[in-house]
């Protein structure tokens, strides 16, 4: 790492506008592009500051600030266009958190890295409607959650209740949601509402090691626990009115189900054995990058090729999970309201991944070129008329789910044209972390969190109890502020708001 | 694999870690009077994140082997393996780590691990460990103070 001043520092960034900056070449050795992110004045300070915190001469220990691992990332071999960091980024593995990067599938010595992925492959949200509204809910709240917290397995060593055996993980591995589809877990048109119809048709088990085999097969359909949940929300705004009822979202008021997670045990495995590999792979092909982290193998590679394989895997794996909370979810409205999910409506308004590496087309100095797209923590945003999203939002732009924090609100936006020039399609992904983990329980109070949420009315069930304080909305950066930025710099557009009236955590 | 053990003159070790400051993760910090204990401080820091160690009975022993190329690949597959023994069966929670074999020449590290499956309802349930960094990992080796320190980040 360049160690300099503070002030030295700042000469490589440019505020651009508003809402976002460019990191000029030098700002870390070997740059092959320019870094640009996007922040308003209030995230732009917390930004800064991590900069500045890291010039500290003679420190030791600490880590890489966001804005250096997104100038590490633009020294990757094979990146195009930019290094770009969205406004929820925050210091990770590698890849900072809301980073997102492409690398020309053409050029033999692009690299992909499973740091530009994280370690919870497809980690993702997905939205369900109802046609209930508050009032339908109001006074059933503490029964639903805690009839949710029943019918989903959460926290750590929770165990799927879906019968599951080797064989049928391995089905589900290559086949992901139609799998789901096949045993009579979800319904047909769910399928249509999620990213690649919930498939990623270049999945290969047999890239896949037993020990995440292993790991995966006890954790399928379970939520997990860190920053992973399921809340009952209910539409507190709505911004765009046509978009909106075109996702079924009417009226003020209507009830929605929000699930966050990913592909738990299996593709942290599959991420941990992917950069034991590319170790070796790095010395072997002699790549160099600027930090260790950021393991990586040439795209054609066969352990580049073994890994998008296994990640693809680990992504149907992913699908499968949230399919099967999504069946445990209606199971759970349908037994409390003494229905059935299609009685209530209980569609799902589309499903994202904000974790996850695809190959898409993308327009590059005026050529169509065939990128491999890294979206670590930053949602795919297409525009109106993108081939790739479903025939229902054709007209409106793909949604994109923005899961706030326990407590907060949560967004649903929808792609721009502007994003697809800008940002390679892609988005925020939620909040982002602004206080350490440590930090957040020893500064607050167990049973103030509480309190907060009673008086907001929010019921809440939580598996473990440090996880209130390390989970507590003031952890983060406030989500208004990244979808705002997102909407004022137009990546994505505003459509409507949530507020969340139960919570189920690991 | 599980072994036999006796429960005579058991004796649980003094803790020699602790948990640090990182935005999104947690760093631990294992020490000792020998590199052994540091590594062996170090994964018991690991188990209880996961839960709280005082409800944890010690019923069971399992040995595991790990290997690595230097120093730090031997420290982040020994934490591997120790994750591994959670994730899947036997699903063990470990109170105490005993190094069997600590060969620093090869790295290769032979451990019995003593604790019980993890049961819910009866072990509380803490933070979920997605896997092992090599991120700002730090093996401190200063012998003429004899103080031995590993810093590990681990994804959660």
């Amino acid at each position: 790492m360049v160690v300099r001043p503070y002030v030295e520092e700042l000469k490589y960034l440019e505020k651009i506008n508003d809402h976002c900056w460019r990191i000029k070449k030098g700002f870390q050795p070997n740059m092959n592009v320019e870094g640009v992110f996007y922040v308003n004045s209030r995230l732009e300070q917390l930004m800064l500051e991590e900069l500045k915190n890291s010039c500290r001469p003679g420190a030791v220990g600490g880590f890489l600030p966001g804005v250096k691992q997104i100038a590490n990332v633009a020294a990757l071999p094979g990146i195009v266009g930019r290094s770009i960091g969205l406004p929820d980024i925050h210091s990770g593995y590698g890849f900072a958190i809301g980073n997102m990067a492409a690398f020309d599938m053409d050029d033999p010595l692009s690299v992909v890295s499973p740091g530009g992925v994280g370690f919870d492959i497809n980690c993702g949200v997905r939205l369900l409607r109802t046609n209930l509204f508050e009032k339908d809910v109001q006074s059933l709240k503490e029964q639903l959650a805690q009839s949710l917290f029943d019918h989903i397995p959460v926290g750590v060593g929770s165990k799927g209740i879906i019968p599951m055996n080797a064989r049928d993980l391995e089905e589900a591995l290559e086949m992901g949601m139609d799998w789901s589809l096949r045993e009579g877990y979800v319904w047909a048109e769910d399928k249509e509402h999620c990213e690649e119809y919930g498939r990623m048709l270049n999945a290969d088990p047999a890239k896949v090691s037993m020990r995440a085999k292993k790991r995966g097969l006890p954790q399928l359909g379970t939520l997990g626990a860190g920053n992973h949940y399921a809340e009952i929300q209910v539409v507190d705004e709505i911004y765009d009115k046509w978009s909106a009822s075109k996702m079924g979202i009417e009226e003020k008021g209507q009830v929605v189900v929000m699930i966050h997670s990913g592909s738990r045990g299996f593709g942290h495995q599959v991420a941990t054995d992917a950069l034991v590999e590319m170790e070796k792979a790095m010395k072997r092909d002699k790549i160099e990058t600027n930090d260790r982290q950021l393991a990586c193998a040439r795209i054609n590679s066969p352990e580049g090729q073994d890994y998008l394989k296994a990640m693809a895997a680990a992504a149907n794996f992913a699908w499968v999970n949230r399919s099967s909370m999504t069946f445990l979810t209606r199971q759970a409205f349908a037994k409390m309201f003494k229905t059935t999910p299609d009685d209530l409506d209980m569609h799902v308004i589309y499903d994202v991944s904000h974790n996850i590496a695809k190959v898409e087309n993308h327009m590059v100095d005026g050529k169509e070129r065939k990128l491999l797209v890294h979206r670590k923590g930053s949602t795919r945003a297409f525009p109106p008329h993108h081939p790739l999203i479903p025939v229902d939002y054709q007209l409106t732009g793909q949604p994109v789910l923005v899961g706030g924090t326990m407590g907060t609100c949560s967004y649903v936006l929808t792609g721009t044209e502007r994003g697809m020039q800008e940002t390679f399609g892609s988005t925020c992904h939620g909040a982002g972390r602004a206080l350490s983990r440590a930090k957040s329980r020893r500064n607050l109070d167990y049973k103030d969190v509480l309190d907060k949420l009673d008086q907001l009315g929010i019921a809440i069930r939580v598996a473990s109890p440090k996880l209130v304080m390390e989970e507590a909305p003031e952890s983060y950066k406030d989500v208004t502020d990244v979808v705002d930025t997102c909407h004022a710099a137009g990546i994505s557009k505003k459509c409507i708001k949530m507020r969340p009236i139960a919570v189920i955590k690991g | 694999m599980e072994v036999e053990f006796s429960k005579d003159n058991f004796l649980l070790p003094e803790t020699k870690y602790e948990y640090l400051d990182h935005t999104a993760d947690v760093q631990l910090h294992g020490w000792g009077s020998t590199l052994k204990e540091a590594f062996e401080q170090c994964g018991v820091a690991m188990f209880g994140y996961m839960t709280d160690l005082s409800y944890v009975t010690v019923n069971n022993c399992y040995e595991i082997e790990a290997k690595g190329d230097d120093i730090e690949g031997l420290l982040f597959h020994f934490l591997d393996e120790l994750l591994f023994l959670f994730s899947a069966e036997p699903y063990l929670v470990c109170k105490k780590l005993e190094i069997t074999k600590f060969d620093l020449d090869n790295f290769e590290i032979v451990c019995r691990c003593y604790g019980e499956p993890f049961e819910l309802g009866k072990h509380p349930q803490g933070t979920e460990v997605k896997a092992i960094t090599y991120s700002a990992m730090q093996v401190v080796q200063d012998a003429a103070k004899g103080l031995y320190e590993v810093f590990v980040i681990i994804d959660i």
